[in-house]
């Protein structure tokens, strides 16, 4: 009975954390709420015997993620959102189909209880780090290989995409600039602000 | 992982390590000729491994991977159509201004993507070898970060990220009934009456995976980005994205959904056809509205794998070879297209307006010989691989009876053939008197981008005209593959 109630206090805070971030116009509540989420989340993981995923859970997502995530929307000044700018059609459209897919879960569900599934209880050494050490470097090798291929991707796509355009230029007018100014001082001073706002 | 299993897998470590020699070259010596030869020596080295490979088969690689016959064929033709790509890119870059060099990682590393994707049997290994693929592209298409190349690439990736979310729901829902992830399982515990599975939401979860795999084939419902990431991505992206990642897609879908045998769902069966119909009506309606060359392919694309439906809905042994020779024909052609736009485009732009095309064959009548076959073979003329492909996609849907979907086809396609045509007459009109030329027009294509296309054509007749040794080789490696 208490799991039934430690279940559902943070099913609960979980949902309604993510409904709030998806209604909220202000990016850093949002970002907050999703925290939020991801702890409750982890609770769960907790109640399901797997410490060491609530763990992950909470120092990667709750944690690594999300500040970067916070750091990006003050970096950019992005905290209020724009109104959106949706179809006529999206709204109702989009409420049909969610309601579609709660009538199938609820469904789901209610056949479920019927049906005598039994849920059989992970054992204590479940999700261990040793154990997700060993099955990474085992069973899951492959995969676990083919996740670095991806992060390899990320990156290098990302340095890619955001390299300066035109670096040989913006050194050449550095220099020039260095040594106007060394050269001809009085002249030069007045012309350099403009000349180095260009430059950002 | 036994020493056999990493033998099995030799071609994909070859394309892994060959994209960490072509990274590391980058970073020790910058030269574009340089890291061609790396990519192109990585590629021919993993598809010259395939035969050998090919002994071991089939063989399953731990639960994620299985290297049989069919992963080998499609292995093969994804490494042969990126490497025609890789020298299409040569010649594209080679007018570009900027660091090119990269660029050959990503197409690497989107090929080994693919591999994983044709020669999967589990769903992580499914997601990851979709994931490397998208994010690659994702870069890829805004490599050149033009005005519309970093929107084709937000676009993109906006939405691959969205159909990730839909996938990954899908799969969550399959496991969560069925308690595995394995791909050979799946039947078994469906059909395992006293587990209490709950059909609704097995069939859920699938409708969802069918979503995430709809949007990387761009079949109607979820094809919205196509016209735009077409025309914005550069275009030997533009031909990766409109053959290598659909054709890994289409042979993923064609194995999972013969282990799980679609003809056992009839909701989702319906959802298929509904799908082809609307894919081959909306890909030829919608393509008669374009001026541009590469939204118009764009909607021709749509409209191919909505013919390769059919093919996917027949039952039988001819289905899974028809769906395989279709995609043969479709790559030669697609590339061939897709090769003689790029060798036409010049630094400023891709070459897609209709006067870059106006009365090409009184200036450059190879190329426009060599467009028009490309162009006759996409709309299914006699003589061409389009032919004798779309003849055995209308075979297999006759033999399951399948009337609705080949009436279709045949009349769309005749609808199709309508604008394709029209490009063709205008690179045979002459030219209005006192015209100019546009700068795009002054075509003088790199030899290495004449080179691929030339063996394109010389493909294209080829298996139109003698199609029997590939499909010798189609029937002996892709029948009987679950």
């Amino acid at each position: 009975m208490s799991a039934l109630i430690f279940f559902f206090t943070f099913a609960l805070i979980a949902v309604g954390a993510a409904v709030g971030m998806l209604f909220s116009r202000n990016a850093i509540y949002a970002a907050l709420l999703l925290i939020v989420n991801f702890a409750s989340v982890a609770f769960l993981y907790l109640s399901l015997g797997a410490p060491f995923i609530a763990l992950a859970q909470v120092t990667v997502y709750a944690g690594a993620i999300m500040v970067l995530f916070l750091f990006v929307i003050m970096l950019l000044g992005a905290e209020r959102l724009p109104p959106s700018q949706e179809l006529p059609w999206q709204r109702p459209l989009g409420i049909v189909l969610a309601f579609l897919l709660l009538i199938e879960a609820v469904y789901g569900i209610v056949f479920r209880v019927n049906s005598a599934a039994t849920l059989s209880l992970p054992v204590v050494e479940f999700a261990t780090p040793a154990e997700i050490g060993s099955a990474l470097f085992s069973t899951y090798l492959l995969p676990f290989e083919i996740t670095s291929v991806l992060l390899l991707v990320a990156v290098v796509g990302a340095i890619v995409l955001t390299r300066a355009e035109g670096g040989a230029r913006r050194r050449a007018l550095v220099s020039q600039i260095t040594q106007a100014v060394a050269t001809e001082v009085p002249e030069h001073k007045a012309e350099t602000p403009e000349e180095e706002k260009e430059l950002v | 992982m036994t020493a056999a299993d990493v033998y099995a897998i030799l071609p994909l470590i070859v394309l892994g390590g060959a994209s960490v020699v072509v990274l590391l070259g980058i970073a020790v010596h910058r030269s574009h000729s340089l890291t061609l030869i790396l990519t192109l020596t990585g590629l021919v080295a993993a598809f010259l491994l395939l035969p050998l490979v090919s002994i071991e088969a089939p063989r399953q690689v731990t639960p994620l991977l299985v290297i049989d016959s069919y992963s080998i064929f499609f292995s093969g033709l994804i490494i042969a159509a990126s490497f025609i790509i890789t020298v299409l890119s040569y010649s594209y870059l080679s007018q570009q201004r900027g660091h090119r060099e990269e660029f050959y990682l990503f197409l690497l590393l989107a090929t080994l993507g693919s591999v994983v994707l044709v020669a999967s049997t589990h769903f992580a290994s499914f997601f990851l070898g979709l994931e490397v693929l998208s994010v690659s592209l994702y870069t890829l298409i805004a490599y050149s970060r033009k005005e519309y190349g970093i929107e084709a690439g937000v676009k993109y990736l906006i939405l691959a990220g969205l159909s990730s979310a839909f996938l990954l729901f899908g799969m969550a829902l399959v496991y969560s009934e069925l308690g595995t992830m394995k791909l050979a399982q799946i039947p078994t515990s469906l059909s395992n009456p006293s587990s209490g599975v709950s059909q609704v939401f097995v069939l859920g979860g699938l409708a969802l995976i069918v979503v995430g795999i709809g949007f990387k084939l761009a079949l109607v419902p979820f094809h919205l980005w196509t016209p735009d990431v077409y025309q914005g991505a550069p275009a030997p992206v533009t031909a990766f994205v409109a053959t290598i990642s659909k054709g890994a897609m289409f042979a993923l879908l064609l194995r999972y959904f013969t282990v799980v045998n679609i003809h056992n769902y009839p909701s989702l069966y319906l959802a298929f056809v509904v799908i082809a119909i609307a894919s081959m009506f909306i890909g030829n309606l919608l393509g008669l509205l374009q001026t541009k060359l590469k939204r118009l392919l764009a909607y021709s694309s749509i409209s191919h794998l909505g013919y390769l439906l059919v093919a996917f809905l027949a039952s039988g042994p001819l289905a899974a070879v028809a769906v395989a020779f279709y995609l043969v024909t479709y790559f030669v052609t697609t590339l061939g297209a897709f090769g003689l736009i790029t060798i036409m485009s010049n630094s400023d732009r891709d070459a897609e307006d209709p006067e870059d095309y106006r009365g090409l064959f009184w200036r450059k009548p190879w190329i426009a010989g060599s467009f028009t076959a490309m162009l006759l073979s996409l709309a299914g003329v006699p003589l061409t691989a389009g032919f004798v492909g779309k003849f055995y996609l209308v075979t297999a849907g006759i033999g399951s009876a399948l009337w609705l979907l080949v009436i279709v086809l045949v009349v769309t396609s005749g609808i199709g053939l309508y604008y394709y045509l029209r490009v063709v007459v205008a690179m045979f009109a002459s030219l209005p008197k006192g015209s100019t030329i546009a700068p795009a027009m002054r075509i003088s294509p790199h030899f290495t981008g004449a080179l691929a296309v030339t063996i394109l054509v010389l493909l294209l007749f080829w298996l139109g005209i003698y199609p029997t040794p590939i499909l010798r080789l189609i029937e002996s490696m892709v029948t009987g593959f679950s």
